[in-house]
């Protein structure tokens, strides 16, 4: 059994290096209002990467980084000169036009080489999970390096200086972003910066706490998303991004009660969680009035966890078919498995099958896959029938029960009448 | 002066796809249907494929100039089995019957091939093919080449019935030189029967089939998303358990998470390519094993 952990920890320690500085870098990215600005470098990176590959240069030389690094200082250039073109237009919309002509032109120039799709989308999408010590050994100095520059430059680097400082900060950063999307991917590098840098902002005023309340919060974000990849069998990358959504969506929540009037902020969770319940419960009861026989979220989530309850609205014949048919299903699967698995081991073991009896083996999975087909329409099919039977009564349960929940001042109102 | 060269070099341009009418143009969704087209058309064919080598075949985006090679063929040979289903719209645009479902220069080449890992609708776990008609990658057994080419064959002379013996000749010769390459190959492969390997991708049961290899698991468990810890944690686990000393890789597949699960287990990795002109030297179909075969022996007699 090889442990999660021992699986895991590289992964987490590149996460922790790339929080430490993208958390700063947020910061300011925040700060400035330039938000998307990491993809905009990003993908200018890999233009340059993607040049450098057309001339004939393999994927991870130096050349390549050379051409990477000389496009993302020219990028740096443009963003620059942006904020004093900026005065009509918002830099964002530059920064977005940037981002579109860089990848379109990268796409244009990756066209006329076999392969190069696969080279571009390697520069684009890191996988945070393979990555390892390696990348730490590269990725330490470096933002070492650029974090003692900007504590070196802070009073210089506040973003109202002269363009030469405005420079220097995009350099850095695209230096700095085009490493870190190599190892973990746009997404996952975008939560990294903007996240932990938009809690440490809501909860702070100093820089030194954002950046504590950010470290803190990535760290923690970062392990529980790998935690969940590992244990809910997710794609890394994926998981930590909503992972970090998560986060953002818990922080927003707190913000009232730990900042604001905690009552009110109180009183006016409950109401919405109310409004919430009873939109739903009324949306499930339209659903189910107007189009029975269509998809009952909420319905097919209650039944998915307790099977049981079907048992209330399925007459006892239509139980036994249901459960007859979901059983059918599943052996059918199982022996079709059964097929596949014996096919696969003759493939290595004992004499070899010959095409006829592997037409005859597969001939048997087309039809078990029908039959299977078959049965899961006949569960749907009873299913729908029962729901078209119960619709009315449920729904007007399903209502009055919204009701009942909605916040709705409903003593006030019956007295209000009732004066009248 | 200016204007009547331009006059001339319109001409010639107009004038040129009819000499290229001498040669029947064929259109193949990928290059290893291409190599077996002209083994069995020879010189009477031009063939061409839409999908270059090295190219994912099954995420493929059309170009403007396909649905105009569409428009001149008079043959159309495609995978099928859902592999390479972008054609059905490009065929949809360039509206052409005869090269169409169903129309006289319309091949499957998975006509009476015998389907491996049929799953129907549903995709088992681990399985790493979203396909529900079974895996497409058959052409990778070499028998599988004598149907492709009998279908060709069946194809070519009904389009082109004066030609029908020559295709005939082509074709048995190919058949004949396919058998004794597969015999050698088949020996080469032998002393490593039951040999367990792992894939990035699930592109090789009909090649392991074939020459008895043992593919115990895949890197890539859905197209396109990336694998998740626990199933590496797995893959890694079963390759300590199976004593696997080889990952094979595709040229188009990422480098990053082969290695990393390589290294964990001890493996080294061997470059293979699933097409023809997928690597250097696997310019036709038979190179194509030539190569594979090779890269598969040296790799594996380094234990």
């Amino acid at each position: 059994m090889i442990e999660p952990i021992v699986f895991l920890w590289p992964a987490f320690l590149v996460a922790v290096c790339l929080v430490g500085i993208h958390a700063y870098f947020g910061i300011q990215v925040l700060a400035r209002k330039v938000i998307f600005v990491d993809l905009a470098l990003a993908q200018i990176a890999a233009l340059g990467a993607t040049v450098a590959f057309m001339l004939g240069h393999p994927a991870q030389s130096p050349a390549t980084y050379g051409y990477s690094l000389a496009f993302t200082l020219l990028a740096a250039v443009l963003l620059a000169f942006t904020r004093a073109w900026a005065t009509r237009v918002p830099q964002e919309a530059l920064i977005g036009v940037i981002y579109v002509v860089a990848a379109a032109a990268a796409i244009l120039l990756i066209d006329r080489a076999p392969q190069g799709a696969e080279h571009l989308k390697q520069i684009l999408t890191g996988n945070i999970l393979t990555s390892g010590l390696h990348d730490v050994a590269v990725i330490v100095p470096l933002y070492a390096v650029i974090g003692v520059l900007h504590w070196l430059l802070r009073r210089k680097l506040t973003g109202t200086g002269p363009l030469v400082w405005e420079f220097v900060f995009y350099a850095t950063f695209g230096v700095v972003v085009t490493s870190s999307v190599a190892i973990a991917g746009v997404l996952l590098v975008f939560s990294f910066l903007i996240i932990p840098a938009a809690i440490g902002i809501m909860f702070a005023s100093s820089l030194a706490r954002q950046l504590a309340i950010g470290w803190m919060i990535g760290t923690l974000t970062s392990a529980a998303g790998l935690a969940a990849s590992f244990i809910f069998d997710l794609p890394t990358g994926a998981a930590m991004v909503c992972a970090f959504g998560a986060a953002m969506a818990v922080a927003g929540l707190l913000y009232p009660l730990l900042r604001g009037n905690r009552r009110s902020a109180l009183r006016v969770a409950v109401a919405s969680a109310r409004w919430g319940a009873a939109a739903v419960l009324a949306g499930t009861a339209l659903q189910l009035a107007v189009a029975p026989r269509a998809d009952q979220p909420l319905i097919d989530i209650i039944e998915y966890a307790l099977p049981s309850l079907r048992a209330l609205y399925f007459t006892r014949t239509e139980e036994t078919t249901f459960v007859d048919a979901s059983e059918y299903a599943e052996r059918y699967r199982i022996d079709a498995e059964r097929l596949n698995d014996l096919e696969k081991r003759r493939r290595t073991e004992g004499e070899t099958l010959d095409d006829f009896s592997v037409g005859r083996i597969s001939s048997f999975l087309k039809s078990y896959g029908e039959m299977r087909k078959g049965e899961q329409f006949v569960m749907g099919e009873v299913r729908a029938r029962a729901r078209e039977r119960m619709r009315w009564g449920t729904s007007v349960g399903l209502l009055t029960l919204a009701l009942l929940i909605a916040p709705v001042p409903w003593r006030r109102l019956w007295w209000a009448g009732a004066s009248r | 002066m200016a204007l009547r060269f331009a006059f001339i070099a319109v001409c010639c341009a107009l004038a040129l796809p009819g000499f290229a009418q001498d040669r029947i143009e064929v259109v193949t969704t990928t290059t290893d249907l291409r190599s077996l087209t002209e083994a069995v058309g020879g010189e009477r064919v031009a063939v061409v494929s839409l999908v270059p080598a090295n190219m994912d075949a099954e995420e493929y985006q059309p170009k403007p100039q396909d649905i105009l090679r569409l428009k001149n063929a008079r043959l159309l040979v495609r995978v099928g089995l859902d592999y390479d289903l972008w054609l059905d719209r490009l065929l949809a645009q360039a509206g052409k019957p005869e090269i169409g479902r169903g129309g006289p220069g319309y091949v499957d080449a998975s006509f009476a091939i015998s389907v491996l890992e049929l799953r129907g609708m549903s995709v088992g776990p681990g399985d790493g093919h979203a396909h529900g008609s079974g895996n497409p990658h058959y052409w990778l057994d070499p028998k599988n080449a004598e149907i492709i080419t009998g279908t060709i064959l069946e194809a070519l002379a009904r389009i082109d019935p004066a030609g029908a013996a020559s295709y005939e000749a082509n074709r048995s010769a190919f058949v004949a030189r396919l058998r004794a390459k597969l015999a050698e190959w088949e020996a080469k492969l032998a002393p490593f029967k039951a040999m367990p390997i792992v894939a990035y991708h699930n592109s090789w049961p009909y090649f392991a089939r074939r020459f008895r290899l043992d593919f115990v698991g895949f890197i890539e468990t859905k197209p396109g998303v990336p694998p998740s810890p626990s199933h590496l944690a797995g893959i890694v686990q079963t390759m300590r358990a199976r004593g696997v000393r080889i990952v094979v890789r595709e040229p188009h597949e990422p480098e990053r998470d082969v290695a990393f699960v390589a290294n964990k287990a001890g493996a080294s990795i061997v470059t293979l390519a699933a097409s023809v002109g997928a690597l250097p030297r696997t310019g036709d179909y038979i190179s194509l094993f030539d190569a594979n075969v090779e890269a598969l022996t040296s790799a594996a007699a380094v234990r």
